[in-house]
This record gives structure tokens, C-alpha cells and sequence, in this order.
């Protein structure tokens, strides 16, 4: 390859998308990846023989459907399996379940509480006017509010107009939605412990907040993003695991004429008259180029790759106090049987979606005052998905893989994480989802244990926090990563950003990728 | 019998707003419930400028007083953290045990001083209405977004990132020392159903420190509810064992108030102090409302977390205040019992000897804030047997903190559902809507409504309405700025 124009650091889903874009455009575009495969976090992987795991993340929800058409992901191989339905066992036997089919659900609400069915489609009317009046938010480069650059200015008013034009109802909901718990919120919605508990947990991942932590009810709204877009419902697995879905944009890239590069681990950013001037490898290797876009989260992306030399003091201040706080693991199971729920025996199509271990809200709180104190949670939350029920390539014929979510293990626990500390972690999950699925100790052939540790070192995820940083109000929009440089650039003259740690973050979304490229190109770098 | 304009309530926020409607000439008249009487307890806050600026009150009734060291904190190994009002002094005093956090105290307050007084400035004045469509209104908005941008780029971005943060988070970012990070904690969550570590607790620190000098992180005590009813005579009267029942419609519009002894009032404008709830659902009842403002009535957090004791002692004790709390993973575990409705096994405390008490008999009036105390716990309601055992925790924490803790010759114990009913706090939160930013400026009480309700002629003035509790008189003084503006 001649010399390249462009050169992104990390080959995530959002570097290979920002590449893609880039490369669309008629750019050189060399993409390095520090692991001997693409997909950072959204990784598949063989991790014992025959079984495939989404190693890290494991559902695709809201990436966004611009970039499915745009760069035609589905001629590149990607294919997504709807996952309907959400099973909530529960501790006397009993349990909740939402599924995929209107009246069905309706039913299973209605034995739980007749107050919480009729309520339940008037929530989700209000829900998809609102995720309706956010979504334009998410594809769009952050205003600066304190800017009086006419432009911005011009910016700031259309976002004002956009929300004035709601009206005073929707947006007083918006209002609430955005900085209230969410388990004040569904209070003001439901009864039942457990729907609120199962809705509430979406609203904790990936943060170190608990449910009644003010903040954490807008996650609630991503479930109905999914739903808007029709592209396919809230969430879904990718054939092959949610590697195949970095694959299908890495495909794309070369397809535009991208550059993907595997085990070339960078080691810096050349900086030259405070100007990014390409990067060096850790072998030695210099690459040059106009333009570096870094995938990685800002912790790695600006005081290792780039430099605190290189920076101004306040933005090192700024990216040393954005927060991380990686709460949370994830423990892959290989079985040679189906688990087998009490509250609902055998086969049946709850073990095709979600089966989620969130009784009520105290069991969440309880699992966050653990984690509070340095704790890994003795009886964590977790979201599970049998991805080989769907996709039978996943597990041999006969065989199964399992994917559990577990939250909370935070990054930071006491006396460090160790092997030891890391199977204890396990078994605590293993004992806890067996007081549901009681065979499940003698199913399991193979286990992996992923801890925000691990996460750190494999993905070179900061403190293992699976969004580039958290999510939490004051981390979002034109704050994140930092204020002024929440519009994909940096201090540094033609280093930019593209990973998670940008507006919006979070998720398989593709979103700042994408737009980190757009605006590189309106730019003209 | 009939007046211009009735008050329910004579709380600081009902006087305060009888007075200002009375100096534009209105004939006002407060009813009050309970008898003339002093309360026990100094009011605690800063007051609101305008009302000190305003209303003529007199200094000696007022008594502003203002603790010097405003708290004093044992350290875990042994000695005492006292700090002043002097940000110098304090510093010193923070020198001794961290250095480094000593170091940034100066910028610390200085920085929170000026976050308070962005909010004081906004706290001052009817909320921003996001919503409107009237020219005037989208002026002042425009104007609040110009104001604050003027004080500098530093102080709005400030604002915007550390509104939705803990307490914690905040403290974090500053301190390294446990003891004074408590200390500014206990301030992010006083009266507040949370812990340290939830989000929006930075706001709540804020908002108490709203007109307080800087780098004083407790607000002042004053007679201020004696002093504004002291003025009474001669601009309005206030009626006392004067219980309202229910608030007289005419037309759909409120049109006076209707006595516990079946005594009519009538007035053209009745402004209500007390709870959203009490006002709105009792008072004027939910037949006359539509769902959607009885929804947004029942949906308002008001949950209490507080007992006061007071205590008289056999002699003074060598605090003024005195705060007890190690660190805010004590405040944290303190709020953990409270978030599955039990009392805390180990309260944070604060100590405060009545100034205000001239000590004759040689005795010392001491009042202590114990949280968190829910207002219902899960086991038990309350019953005296419980108040004496958190009353016998909070006399044993005092004894371990202080050495020569004098004799406790009698105490009082009052949880939530006794402060309820003694000062009309909704389950017994002196705020009425808890401090969040689901229940702040445009959304307090009621989305959208300012002072308004969905009754014509009828307001809030409570400190359920925008700004909240402080600074004191406030929501107050807003509420007759609303009425008087749209009746002129």
C-alpha cells in the first residue's frame, strides 16, 4: 500500500466503521489492530474446541441501521437473529416472562398484575415518542453550548427547537426520564417487583450506580430505539457472534479499498509541531500519515498513545477525572446439555431469548452494595442468552454455548483481581444461576471467566468499562469524552477520535464511528 | 368575612409571601392551624436576600447567627478537625492531617461559591420556562443562558458536569482526606433518601450552600419565622387555630377557604403553603382535577430520613457543632439500612448547641440531626421503644466522640411521621419535594405549572415550589412575584 491518509488505531466495530466511511470517500485508510483478529470487544472467538463465543459483548441492539444500508452489511455476511423474548425466574419458583408476542405478554403480565397490563402499552406508546424525539440526537456531533461561534450557536438553537416542538408533555416526560432512577420511574408505572427489576437492569450496565441512583433511567429507551429503526426487534444476536459483525464492516472497509492490518500493536502517535504525523508500532515500525483516528477509549487514546506531554494540563484534568469504573464480567459456559429452569422445565422457546436473573430491585441494590464496598456481588445481576439455540453453528450438534452478563465486579477490588479471586467470581455465578437451573453444575464442560481485568488486558478496554466510560449523565452529549472535544477532534492538530468514548458511545451502535467520519470529511482532512 | 388574598400556612414561605402581597396593597389574610407558638428549633438556611432587602424585619428578632468554627469533626486517631470561616484558617486547620487537600481548599470554595451563586440567581426568581411561547418569557430565558455564560466558561461547565454527579464523585475529584470528605458529604445528602454515591447528591450540596459565605458548608441559624411574624401586625393578619378544610371553588376557580368549624373566607386569590399533595388532593380534591395533575401530584418524591433530638445537658460541651461520621462509606452504609427501610445502625450525626438558648440554669440546649430514620420502616412502625433506642445510639455516639460529654439530663426523639405532623412535612421531608433534578426549576412541584395549579386564582408557595427549601423565603417571594404580576 502506498502511503496511507488516514490511519485508525484499534480495529473495533467503530474504528472499522469510521474506516469504512473514510475509505468510501475515497481516502487511504489503514486500520491497525493490536490483536491477531478484528472486532475489539465485539469479538467472536473458539475458545474450546467447536464452541464459539461472543467473547465480550454478546447481543447487537442498536447499531445503527444507517450503517447496515449505507455500507450493506448484509451483502458482507451480516445476519441478525431476532431475540424476543426475556424470561425472569424467580426465587419462590414462579416467574415473568416478556415475550415477543403482544397478547401472550399481555396474558403473562395480567397473572402478575392486571394494574401492570394495562399499563405496560401505555408505558410503551410514551416510550417510542420519546426514544422517537432522542434519536436524532444520536446522530448528530455534539453543539458546544458555550461556544459563540455563530455556527454552533445556529446548532444549539435547532436543538432547542427540536425539543420546544415536543411539547410541554413529552418533553416533561423527557425531562423526568433523563434524570431520574430507574427505579423511581417504573415506580411510577408498575408494581411488579420483577419487571421493574429486569426493565431497571438495563439501566445499570456498564455504570456503578445502583437502580435507585438518580441517572439511570434513560437507558430504559435504548430497548425502544431498536423497535423505531424496523430494521429488526429491540435486540438480536449476529449469525456466528458479534465478531461476524465487526467482520461484515471490516469486509466492507477493504471492499471500499481499506487497509486491515492484524497484529501490528501501536505503541504511539507521532507528533510533530503539535500535529499528528502518523504512528510508531511497538516493533519500532513508523507509519506515516495526515491523519490518525484513534478507536481506543480516551484514557488510552490520550495519555498513552498521544501523551500527557503533548496535551494542555485542563484536558489531561478532564480525561483523568472521566470516569471508567468497569463494573462489570462476563463468564461463557460451554454445556453438553440444556439448563433446566425451575420455574419453567425443558426445552421451550424461553432459553431462544433472554433469561434474566433480577427478582426485584433490592436483589440489584444488594449486588451494587457489594460492589460499593470493593466487593464482586455475592448474587449478581445477570443477563444470559444460549446464542447456540438460535445459531446452531455456535456449539456442536447436541452441545450448547451459554453467554452470562454479569454485573456487579468492579475493576477496582479489594486486594486486586487474582486467578484465584477470578474463579471465586465465577463460582458465585455458577451457584447462583444453579438455585434457578439446577442442573446446571453438571452440564457445563468448559468454563471462561472474564473479569473487567481481563477485559483490560485482552481488549484494552480501560478498566474494563465496556463503554469507553461510563455512561452517566455527565458523561454524555457534548461532554464526553470532554467538553470541546466532544466533536471527534483533540488538542492535537489531525489526531481524532472515533471509539465509544464519544457521543454517543455505547454498544454495538457503530454511531461515532460513523459520524467521527463525517465530520473528518466535512472537515476536509 | 373576606380579605384579597388568603395564605394557608404561616411558615416562612406563607408569611413571606402575605408580606410581599400585602405591601402591593393586598388585604391579606394567613390562616394557620396549630396555635401561637415558638418552635423549639432555630430556622436553619440562609435567607433569601430579597426578604432580608424587603420586608424591614427587625435584626434583634432575626438573630442571625452564624457558627465560628461552623463545624467541628473528631478525627479517627484521636484529636479534632475544626473548620472556620476563615477559608486561611481552615486550610491550616486541613494542613495538619492533608496537606495536599489543604492545598486546593482555597479553589474548592471559591468554585462551589460560585456554583451557588449561578443556582442563587436562578433560585431568586421564577423558574425559566423551557416551554413558552410568550416574547417576555423567551427573553428571561435567553437572559438565564446569558447570565450564566457570562460568568465564564469555567463556572458553565462547571455547572453542567457537576449537577447530575454524586457528592462522592465530586469529592474525589478534589480530596484525598475521609474526614473532610464526609464532612461536605453529609451537606449532599441532609434530608435526602440517597447516599453519597448517587447521582444528583453534588446538586443537593449545592443548594443548601446557596447564600452561605464561602467555604462554609452549613448554612446559618436564625428566628426568621419569629421575626417575620413579628412584622405581621399592622400589614396582615395571621389567624391562628384556624385549620382549613378545604378550598372553596367558584366556576371552577378558587374563591376562598372553608374552615375545620365551617367558617367561609372568601378571597379572589388563596396561595397555599403546605404540601402539594395536602393542597391539591385534600384541599381541593381530585374531583376538580384532571388525572394528569393528580398523577404528577402522587408521583412527587417526598420521603422523610431525618430525626431531630433534642437534648439538655448539664453543662455546655466544648462544640458549637459537632459532626459525627467517618467517612463517606460510613454515610453510604448508614443510607444502606434506610434503602431497605431500616434505621441506621450507625447514623452520621450533627450536633448543634442552640445559640439562641441563653443557658440561665447552666444547662445546654443541644439539637442533633440523625439520619437516616425512614419515615416507615419495613419491620415496624414507629413506637417510643424504637425512639429511645435511636435516641440511646445517638447519646452513645456523642459520648464516644466526645470526651467529656456532659450528663443528658432529658431528650426529645422526633422521627418523620412526628416531624409530619408537628411542621406539615410530608413524611416528615422538611423540603416537601425532595431536591433532584427530576423535581427542580421548571418541574417543581408540578411539571410546568410554576405556581400555578390547575385551579385558577389557586398557588403554591410552599418550598415544594421552585427553588425548594433554601434559601429560605424564596419559593416564598417567587410565588407573590407570579401572583402579583398576573393579577396587575
Amino acid at each position: 500500500m502506498t502511503a496511507p491518509d488516514v490511519i485508525v488505531i484499534g480495529g473495533g466495530h467503530n474504528g472499522l466503521t469510521c474506516a469504512a466511511y473514510l475509505a468510501r470517500a475515497g481516502r487511504r485508510v489503514l486500520v491497525l489492530e493490536k490483536r491477531e483478529r478484528v472486532g475489539g470487544a465485539a469479538v467472536s472467538e473458539q475458545v474450546f474446541p467447536g464452541f464459539t463465543f461472543s467473547v465480550f459483548s454478546y447481543v447487537v441492539s442498536l447499531l445503527r441501521p444507517e450503517i447496515i444500508r449505507e455500507l450493506d452489511l448484509p451483502g458482507h455476511g451480516l445476519h441478525i437473529l431476532p431475540l424476543e423474548s426475556t424470561l425472569t425466574p424467580l426465587p419462590d419458583g414462579d416467574f415473568l416472562a416478556q415475550w415477543g408476542d403482544h397478547d401472550q405478554n399481555r396474558r403473562e403480565l395480567a397473572r402478575h398484575s392486571l394494574r401492570d397490563a394495562e399499563a405496560y402499552d401505555e408505558f410503551g406508546r410514551l416510550m417510542y415518542h420519546m426514544a422517537k424525539a432522542v434519536r436524532p440526537v444520536l446522530s448528530m456531533v455534539p453543539p458546544d453550548p458555550l461556544s459563540l461561534d455563530p455556527r454552533e450557536l445556529r446548532r444549539l438553537l435547532r436543538l432547542g427547537t427540536h425539543f420546544r416542538s415536543l411539547g410541554s408533555d413529552t418533553f416533561h416526560a423527557l425531562f423526568k426520564l433523563m434524570t431520574m432512577s430507574a427505579a423511581d420511574y417504573l415506580d411510577e408505572w408498575f408494581e411488579t417487583e420483577a419487571l421493574k427489576a429486569t426493565k431497571s437492569a438495563s439501566g445499570i450496565i456498564g455504570t456503578f450506580l445502583g437502580p435507585r441512583s438518580p441517572g439511570t433511567a434513560y437507558v430504559l429507551l435504548h430497548h425502544y430505539m431498536g423497535e423505531i429503526d424496523g430494521v429488526f426487534r429491540a435486540w438480536g444476536f449476529a449469525r456466528g457472534g458479534t465478531g461476524s459483525v465487526s467482520e461484515a464492516i471490516a469486509s466492507a472497509a477493504r471492499r471500499f479499498g481499506a487497509v486491515v492490518r492484524v497484529n501490528a500493536p501501536v505503541e504511539r502517535v507521532l507528533i510533530r509541531d503539535n500535529r499528528a504525523a502518523g504512528v510508531v508500532l511497538e516493533n519500532g515500525d513508523e507509519i506515516s500519515a495526515h491523519v490518525v483516528v484513534s478507536g481506543a477509549d480516551p484514557h488510552r487514546t490520550f495519555l498513552h498513545f498521544a501523551g500527557e506531554k503533548n496535551l494542555p494540563d485542563d484536558f489531561v484534568a478532564d480525561i483523568r477525572r472521566y470516569r471508567f469504573r468497569g463494573s462489570s464480567g462476563k463468564v461463557n459456559l460451554a454445556l453438553d446439555a440444556l439448563p433446566d429452569f425451575t420455574c419453567m422445565p425443558g426445552n421451550g422457546p424461553h432459553l431462544r431469548g433472554a433469561v434474566s436473573i433480577s427478582p426485584s430491585i433490592d436483589y440489584l441494590e444488594r449486588a451494587y452494595d457489594d460492589a460499593k464496598y470493593g466487593e464482586f456481588s455475592r448474587r449478581p445481576y445477570m443477563d444470559i442468552v444460549i446464542p447456540s439455540m438460535i445459531d446452531p453453528g455456535m456449539a456442536p450438534p447436541g452441545n450448547h454455548v451459554m453467554s452470562i452478563f454479569v454485573q456487579y465486579a468492579p475493576y477496582a477490588l479489594n486486594g486486586g483481581w487474582t486467578d484465584a479471586k477470578r474463579e471465586a467470581f465465577g463460582d458465585a455465578v455458577i451457584d447462583t444461576l444453579s438455585e434457578y437451573a439446577p442442573n446446571l453444575k453438571n452440564i457445563i464442560l468448559h468454563r471462561q471467566v472474564i473479569t473487567p481485568a481481563d477485559i483490560e488486558r485482552i481488549a484494552g478496554l480501560t478498566e474494563g468499562n465496556i463503554f469507553h466510560g461510563e455512561l452517566s449523565l455527565q458523561q454524555l452529549f457534548f461532554l464526553r469524552p470532554s467538553h470541546a472535544w466532544s466533536n471527534y477532534r483533540s488538542p492535537i492538530r489531525g489526531l481524532w477520535q472515533c471509539g465509544s468514548g464519544t457521543h454517543p458511545g455505547g454498544g454495538i451502535m457503530g454511531a461515532s464511528g460513523r459520524l467521527a467520519a463525517m465530520e473528518l470529511l466535512r472537515a476536509g482532512e | 368575612m373576606s380579605a384579597t388574598a388568603i395564605v394557608i400556612g404561616a411558615g416562612i414561605n406563607g408569611l413571606v409571601t402575605a408580606h410581599y402581597l400585602a405591601r402591593a396593597g393586598r388585604s391579606v389574610c394567613v390562616l394557620e392551624a396549630n396555635p401561637e407558638r415558638d418552635a423549639a428549633w432555630p430556622d436553619a438556611g440562609a435567607i433569601d436576600p430579597r426578604v432580608l432587602r424587603d420586608l424591614g424585619l427587625d435584626t434583634r428578632v432575626l438573630s442571625v447567627a452564624a457558627m465560628e468554627p461552623w463545624i467541628t469533626v473528631p478525627l479517627p486517631d484521636g484529636g479534632r478537625l475544626q473548620l472556620h470561616h476563615d477559608i486561611a484558617q481552615t486550610a491550616a486547620a486541613i494542613r495538619h492531617i492533608a496537606p495536599r487537600d489543604a492545598e486546593r481548599w482555597p479553589a474548592f470554595c471559591q468554585r462551589m461559591h460560585d456554583l451557588a451563586d449561578v443556582l442563587l440567581g436562578l433560585a431568586t426568581a421564577p423558574p425559566p420556562d423551557f416551554m413558552t411561547r410568550q416574547p417576555r418569557a423567551l427573553m428571561r430565558l435567553a437572559r438565564v443562558a446569558w447570565d450564566t455564560r457570562r460568568r465564564g466558561r469555567q463556572t458553565t461547565l462547571d455547572l453542567l458536569r457537576i449537577l447530575p454527579m454524586s457528592i462522592a464523585e465530586l469529592l474525589d475529584d478534589w480530596f484525598e482526606n475521609d474526614t473532610l470528605k464526609a464532612v461536605i458529604g453529609a451537606a449532599g445528602v441532609t434530608h435526602l433518601h440517597q447516599g453519597p454515591r448517587a447521582g444528583g447528591t453534588a446538586l443537593v450540596m449545592l443548594h443548601q450552600h446557596m447564600g452561605c459565605p464561602a467555604g462554609v458548608f452549613r448554612p446559618p441559624v436564625s428566628r426568621l419565622r419569629r421575626a417575620l411574624a413579628g412584622a405581621a401586625p399592622g400589614r396582615f393578619d395571621i389567624r391562628y387555630d384556624a385549620t382549613a378544610v378545604r378550598i372553596l371553588l367558584r366556576d371552577g376557580r378558587a374563591a376562598g377557604v372553608v374552615l375545620e368549624d365551617g367558617e367561609e373566607i372568601e378571597a379572589p386569590i388563596v396561595a397555599c403553603s403546605l404540601d402539594t399533595r395536602t393542597t391539591l388532593l385534600r384541599l381541593v380534591g381530585p374531583d376538580a382535577l384532571g388525572p394528569d395533575a393528580i398523577q404528577a401530584a402522587l408521583a412527587i418524591r417526598s420521603r422523610g430520613v431525618t430525626a431531630l433530638l433534642s437534648l439538655r445537658l448539664a453543662d455546655t460541651p466544648d462544640f458549637h457543632t459537632l459532626f459525627v461520621g467517618r467517612d463517606l462509606d460510613y454515610l453510604e452504609r448508614a443510607y444502606d439500612d434506610a434503602k431497605y427501610g431500616r434505621v441506621s445502625q450507625q447514623p452520621w450525626i450533627e450536633a448543634r448547641v442552640d445559640p439562641m438558648v441563653d443557658p440561665m440554669d447552666g444547662h445546654a440546649h443541644v439539637h442533633v440531626h440523625a439520619q437516616y430514620a425512614p419515615h416507615t420502616p419495613a419491620a415496624a412502625a414507629w413506637s417510643d421503644s424504637m425512639r429511645e433506642a435511636l435516641g440511646r445510639r445517638v447519646v452513645e455516639l456523642l459520648q464516644d466522640s466526645v470526651p467529656d460529654m456532659p450528663a443528658v439530663l432529658d431528650m426529645s426523639v422526633r422521627v418523620p411521621p412526628d416531624l409530619g405532623r408537628a411542621f406539615g412535612w410530608p413524611r416528615g421531608q422538611p423540603h416537601h419535594a425532595e431536591p433532584a433534578l427530576d423535581q427542580w426549576l421548571f418541574m417543581r412541584p408540578l411539571p410546568g405549572y410554576g405556581y400555578g395549579t390547575p385551579v385558577p386564582n389557586l398557588y403554591l408557595c410552599g418550598p415544594a415550589s421552585h427553588p425548594g427549601l433554601y434559601p429560605l423565603g424564596a419559593a416564598g417571594a417567587n410565588a407573590a412575584a407570579t401572583i402579583l404580576g398576573r393579577a396587575d
